[in-house]
C-alpha cells in the first residue's frame, strides 16, 4: 500500500522548480477564516493530494488555485507570476469538479472538445482531437456522438477527464471526482488516474477526504486540518511519522495514551503505571505526552516475552479484518482508569480459540511516536 | 486591461440592480397614481393636485352600495379559498407525487386553463350556465373563479410536493401508521408551507380577478367589476379610492401571509 | 411451490403497491378532474355546439351550419384584422419582456442574493391588484393634466406626449401587465442552470458571452419558452389593455368575441370566433407542453 512507483515519484529523489507556489495564502468569509497560513510549493510533474475532512477549507483552497475564489491575503504564483486575481478562463489550469459539471445538452465528443471550440478551432479539428483524447482515456470512438447523460457514472469520469485534457492545462485539479463510484470502480480509476499521470507528465492536484485514496495515487500529501496545512510530506513520512494526534489519528485507527513527566520517567494518565517513550519527533523537551501507536504494532505478549511497555488486560471483542484479525482489549481497572487498546494481529499469529482472554499487551518504544498535545 | 473582471461583473451587478429598480418603479408607478388621484379635493382629476382631502375615501367607506360589493368580494374570494386549497392539495399530489397512468395527460389538462385568456372562459361558462339553465350569482362566479384559481393553486403546492422526499411517508407508514395518520402526521405538516401560499394566492387572485366576474356574476357585482364600469362612465375619485383600498387590502393579507409562514418556518425544530 | 411463492413474494408485494400507488393518484386527481371536466371542457363543448348554431339565433344543438366560420373567414369581413392586430402584438409583447425580464431573472438568480426573495414578492404583488385598476393608474399618469403632463408644465416645460388611446400605448400597457408571467418562468428557467457548468466552462477558457451562448441560454431555454409561451397566449386573449388605455382605438380579437356575445347578441358568431382562437391557443401551448418535461422544471427529483 505504501510503495510508490519508482518512476513516478520523481518528488523525492529530484526536487524540480516549483510550478505553482502559495505564500500565506488566507480566505475569509466574513468573519471566518476558511483557510489561513497556507504555504506551499507544488512541484512541475507532481502528483500532490490535499486531504482533510470535511469543512477543513480544501475545496475553498482549491477553489482559489483555479481562479473562481480569490485570496483575501497571500500570493499565488504560478511560475512566478502572481496569479490571485487572474479569472478562471484565463489560467492555464483546469478543474474536474466533484459533480463532473458535464453540460448535459451535449454529446461526449462536444464535451470534450468544448475548451477548443472556445479557442475557434474548426468542426473537423475538434472532432479528430476528441477522439484522440477518447483514445487517451479508454472510451471507444463510438462514444463521440452519445447524449452524456446516458453514459455510466465511470464513463463520465473520463469524458470529464479528456475535457480537462483537451484544454491542455499546466496543471489539473481534482476535486474528489471519484467520491460517487463504488468501490471497486473506484480502484480502477485511481490506477487508471495514476497511470494518465505519469504519461502525461502534467502536474495533478487532488483532493480527498479519503486517506487511502491519497495514498495510492500521491507524489506528496498535504494534510488540512481546520483551514490550515498542517503536514506536507511523502505518503511513507505522512504515515510513519505524523506530527500531531490529528495527523496520525486521520492516518487509520491508533492507540493513544497520556503521559505526564515525573522526573526522569514518564507516567501513565489514563492507565496506571511508567513507560518507555521514544524522543518526541520534533525533539521538543516536554512535560505532558501523548503515546500513539498503531494497533498493527501492538502484540500479545507470552508468558516470560518482554517488550519496552507492557498492560495487562481482557480481551471483549474480536473483529475479523480478512486477512487480520483486531481484539479489543480493555486495560487498567476501574479505579485507576479503564482503556480500550487495539490490537492488530495477522490471522497466522491470532489467539487460539481456547486461549484465555486475560492477556498482556506490549509495544516497543520505536515503534510509538510521542507528540506534543 | 483596461477592467479587471471583478470590476466588469461589479459594473454589470450594479447595471442589474438599476435596472430592476427601474422596472419596479414602472410597476408601482400606476397604482401611485391611483393613490394620488384618490386624496384630491375635485371631483376631476388634475395634477399637481391643488387641495387634498380625504373626503372621497369618507364618501367610499359610507357608500352602501361599495358596502355591499366588499361583501360579494370577501364571500366569493373566501369561498373560493377554502374549496380550491381542498382541492388543489389532493391535486398536487397526484400531479408531483404519484405515478400513475394518467398523469401527464392530467398535468396538461390543468395547464391548460391557466393559459386560457380568461374573457373568453367568462364567456364559455356563461354560455355553460346559460345551457343549463343556471341563473348567474355570485356562486356561478366562484365556481368560474375556481376553473381558473385551482389549477394555480395546484401548481403552487405542486412545487412544495417536489421538494418533499416521500420516503418519509413510507418510513411513517413502515412505523406503523395508517393513510390516514400518515396524511395528517407526515404529508399535511411538510406540505404546509405550501398550501398556505396555495391559500394566499387564491385569495388574492379571486379579490382581483375581473374578466371571470364580468361574465358569471349576474347582477351580483364584484369591486373589479364595479371599478371597470365607473371607470368606462361616471367617473369620480371614488374610483382610485376603492381600487387603492383593494390593493391595500392585497397587501395586508399578503404581508399578514408572510409572516405567518416565517412563523411555520420558526417554529420547526432547528 | 414453496420456492416459488418465495421467490414471487416481493414480486406481488411490489406490484400490489404499485397498484395501490396508480389508484390514489387517481383518486387525488379526481376533484381536480370533474371540476375542470364541468367548468373548462364542458364550457369548451357547448362554445363549439353554438358556433354552429344558425347567426344571431340560440338554436344551439337545433341547427347546423358552417356560416358562422364562413363569415369569419370571409375578407370582406374585418375579424381578421382584429385577428391580426392581437397576435402582432402579442408577438411584440413577448419580444419587449424577453428584453426586460432578462436581466431580472437573471439577477434574481445571481445577483440580488438575500433581497431576492423580497424582490420577487413586488414583482408578484401587482398580480394580485386588478389589471383594471393598475391599467388606469397609466390613464391617469398619462391623460391630459394627469401626473406626466401636468409635473412637465409644472416644471415649465411644453407638457407631456399625447400618448393615451393610440395602438403604443395598448402595447405597453401589454407588456406591463404580463411581466410576472414572463419574469419567473424565466427566473425559474435560469436556475436550472447548474452553477458548477458556468465555473466549468470558464475554466475551460469561454468568455461570458460564450457561455452564455453556449451553456446559460440553452440550459434556461425551457424556461424562457413557457414564458414567452404564457405572455404570447394570454397577450392573445387581452382585452382590458385595448379598451382602458388603448380607448378602443384598435379592436383585438377577445374585444371582437365579447362584442358578438353583447352588444350584437350573435352568440353562434362569437362562439365561432372563440372556438377558432381556442384551437389555436391550446394547439400552441400543447406542442410546447408535449416537448417540455414539466417534472424536470418544477423540481421533480
Amino acid at each position: 500500500m505504501l510503495q510508490t512507483l519508482p518512476a513516478a515519484s520523481t518528488a523525492v529523489e529530484a526536487p524540480r522548480l516549483p510550478i505553482l507556489q502559495l505564500v500565506g495564502v488566507r480566505k475569509m468569509f466574513g468573519g471566518f477564516a476558511a483557510v489561513e497560513g497556507i504555504d506551499l510549493d507544488v512541484r512541475e510533474g507532481e502528483f500532490l493530494t490535499i486531504v482533510g475532512p470535511s469543512g477543513s477549507g480544501k475545496t475553498t483552497l482549491l477553489r482559489m488555485l483555479a481562479g473562481m475564489d480569490t485570496p483575501s491575503e497571500g500570493n499565488i504564483t504560478l511560475r512566478g507570476e502572481l496569479i490571485n486575481d487572474v479569472p478562471p478562463n484565463k489560467r492555464p489550469t483546469c478543474l474536474v469538479f466533484q459533480s463532473l459539471a458535464l453540460f448535459p445538452h451535449k454529446s461526449v465528443g462536444e464535451n470534450i472538445a468544448f475548451a477548443l471550440k472556445v479557442k475557434g478551432a474548426d468542426a473537423a479539428t475538434r472532432k479528430k482531437r476528441a477522439l484522440e483524447l477518447m483514445r487517451i482515456v479508454r472510451l471507444p470512438d463510438n462514444y463521440h456522438d452519445k447524449n452524456v447523460m446516458k453514459c455510466s457514472g465511470g464513463e463520465r469520469q473520463r469524458v470529464a477527464l479528456a475535457r480537462a485534457f483537451a484544454y491542455d492545462p499546466e496543471v489539473l485539479f481534482f476535486d474528489e471526482p471519484l467520491s460517487a463510484l463504488d468501490y471497486k470502480l473506484k480502484k480502477a480509476l485511481e490506477k487508471e488516474l495514476k497511470d494518465l499521470h505519469r504519461e502525461t507528465g502534467k502536474t495533478f492536484i487532488y483532493i480527498t477526504h479519503s486517506l487511502e485514496e491519497a495514498m495510492v495515487m500521491s507524489d506528496r500529501i498535504g494534510v488540512m486540518r481546520a483551514g490550515r496545512l498542517v503536514q506536507v510530506g511523502t505518503p511513507e513520512e505522512i504515515y510513519g511519522a505524523p506530527v500531531d494526534r490529528f495527523v496520525s489519528e486521520f492516518v487509520g485507527e491508533v492507540n493513544t495514551l497520556k503521559m505526564k513527566r515525573v522526573g526522569q520517567q514518564w507516567q501513565g494518565v489514563d492507565v496506571p503505571g511508567t513507560f518507555t517513550l521514544g524522543s518526541p519527533q520534533n525533539g521538543a523537551v516536554l512535560d505532558e505526552a501523548f503515546v500513539v501507536i498503531r494497533p498493527e504494532y501492538m502484540r500479545f505478549l507470552a508468558a516470560g516475552e518482554r517488550a519496552d511497555n507492557q498492560l495487562k488486560g481482557t480481551v471483549y471483542n474480536e473483529y475479523s479484518l480478512g486477512s487480520r484479525i483486531q481484539y479489543q482489549v480493555r486495560v487498567g481497572s476501574k479505579d485507576a482508569g479503564e482503556k480500550v487498546m487495539l490490537v492488530e494481529l495477522s490471522r497466522a499469529r491470532a489467539l487460539p480459540p481456547g486461549a484465555s482472554r486475560e492477556v498482556t499487551i506490549g509495544w516497543d518504544a520505536a515503534d510509538a511516536f510521542t507528540l506534543g498535545s | 486591461m483596461a477592467t479587471s473582471p471583478a470590476l466588469a461583473r461589479k459594473r454589470t451587478n450594479a447595471l442589474i440592480w438599476v435596472w430592476t429598480v427601474f422596472v419596479l418603479v414602472a410597476v408601482y408607478l400606476p397604482i401611485l397614481c391611483g393613490a394620488l388621484a384618490s386624496f384630491n379635493k375635485s371631483r376631476y382629476f388634475g395634477f399637481p393636485i391643488k387641495v387634498y382631502a380625504t373626503e372621497w375615501w369618507q364618501k367610499t367607506l359610507d357608500s352602501i352600495e361599495i358596502g355591499m360589493l366588499v361583501r360579494n368580494s370577501i364571500a366569493i374570494a373566501l369561498l373560493v379559498t377554502v374549496i380550491s386549497v381542498v382541492i388543489a392539495t389532493f391535486g398536487a399530489l397526484a400531479f408531483a407525487r404519484y405515478d400513475w397512468k394518467g398523469r401527464r395527460l392530467y398535468q396538461k389538462l390543468i395547464i391548460l386553463p391557466i393559459f386560457f385568456p380568461q374573457p373568453v372562459l367568462g364567456l364559455a361558462l356563461l354560455l355553460g350556465f346559460n345551457a343549463v339553465g343556471i341563473q348567474t350569482s355570485w356562486l356561478t362566479a366562484v365556481f368560474a373563479h375556481l376553473v381558473w384559481i385551482v389549477p394555480v393553486v395546484t401548481l403552487v403546492i405542486a412545487i412544495q410536493v417536489y421538494g418533499f422526499d416521500a420516503s418519509l411517508e413510507e418510513a411513517a407508514y413502515d412505523l406503523g401508521c395508517t393513510r390516514t395518520q400518515v396524511f395528517r402526521e407526515v404529508t399535511l405538516p411538510l406540505l404546509w408551507p405550501g398550501i398556505w401560499s396555495g391559500m394566499l394566492f387564491a385569495f388574492l387572485l379571486s379579490w382581483s380577478n375581473f374578466p371571470l366576474s364580468l361574465y358569471t356574476a349576474g347582477a351580483d357585482s364584484t369591486i373589479p367589476k364595479w371599478l371597470y364600469a365607473k371607470m368606462v362612465a361616471g367617473y369620480t375619485p371614488m374610483v382610485p379610492a376603492l381600487g387603492t383600498m383593494a390593493t391595500l387590502g392585497a397587501a395586508t393579507l399578503l404581508l399578514g401571509g408572510g409572516l405567518v409562514m416565517l412563523l411555520l418556518r420558526r417554529r420547526q425544530p432547528a | 411451490m414453496a420456492d416459488i411463492a418465495l421467490a414471487r413474494a416481493p414480486e406481488t408485494a411490489r406490484q400490489v403497491r404499485q397498484a395501490r400507488m396508480l389508484s390514489v393518484g387517481a383518486r387525488c386527481a379526481l376533484p381536480v378532474a370533474v371540476l375542470l371536466g364541468i367548468g373548462f371542457l364542458a364550457p369548451m363543448v357547448a362554445i363549439l355546439a353554438y358556433s354552429f348554431a344558425t347567426p344571431r339565433s340560440f338554436d344551439v344543438f337545433r341547427s347546423f351550419t358552417l356560416e358562422n366560420f364562413a363569415s369569419i373567414f370571409d375578407p370582406t369581413n374585418t375579424v381578421w384584422l382584429s385577428f391580426a392586430w392581437s397576435v402582432g402584438f402579442a408577438l411584440f409583447t413577448v419580444a419587449i419582456l424577453a428584453v426586460i425580464a432578462y436581466p431580472i431573472a437573471y439577477g434574481l438568480n445571481a445577483v440580488f442574493g438575500r433581497w431576492a426573495g423580497f424582490i420577487s414578492v413586488l414583482f408578484v404583488f401587482p398580480l394580485f391588484v386588478s389589471e383594471n385598476v393598475r391599467l388606469y393608474g397609466w390613464v391617469l399618469f398619462f391623460i391630459k393634466n394627469g401626473v406626466l403632463d401636468g409635473t412637465l408644465k409644472w416644471l415649465g416645460l411644453p407638457g407631456g406626449p399625447e400618448v393615451l388611446y393610440t395602438p403604443g400605448v395598448t402595447l405597453f400597457g401589454m407588456a406591463y401587465t404580463y411581466l410576472p408571467f414572463m419574469l419567473f418562468p424565466m427566473t425559474l428557467g435560469l436556475a436550472l442552470v447548474p452553477r458548477d457548468l458556468v465555473d466549468a466552462a470558464r475554466d475551460l477558457g469561454a468568455g461570458r458571452l460564450f457561455i452564455w451562448r453556449e451553456i446559460e441560454l440553452p440550459l434556461a431555454m425551457p424556461g424562457i419558452l413557457i414564458g414567452m409561451l404564457l405572455t404570447f397566449v394570454l397577450a392573445i386573449g387581452a382585452t382590458a389593455e385595448a379598451k382602458i388605455l388603448g380607448g378602443q382605438s384598435i379592436i383585438v380579437i377577445s374585444h371582437d368575441i365579447e362584442i358578438a356575445f353583447t352588444y350584437s347578441q350573435n352568440w353562434p358568431l362569437g362562439s365561432a370566433l372563440a372556438v377558432v382562437v381556442s384551437v389555436f391557443i391550446a394547439a400552441l401551448t400543447l406542442t410546447a407542453l408535449s416537448k417540455l418535461d414539466l417534472d424536470r422544471m418544477l423540481g421533480r427529483r
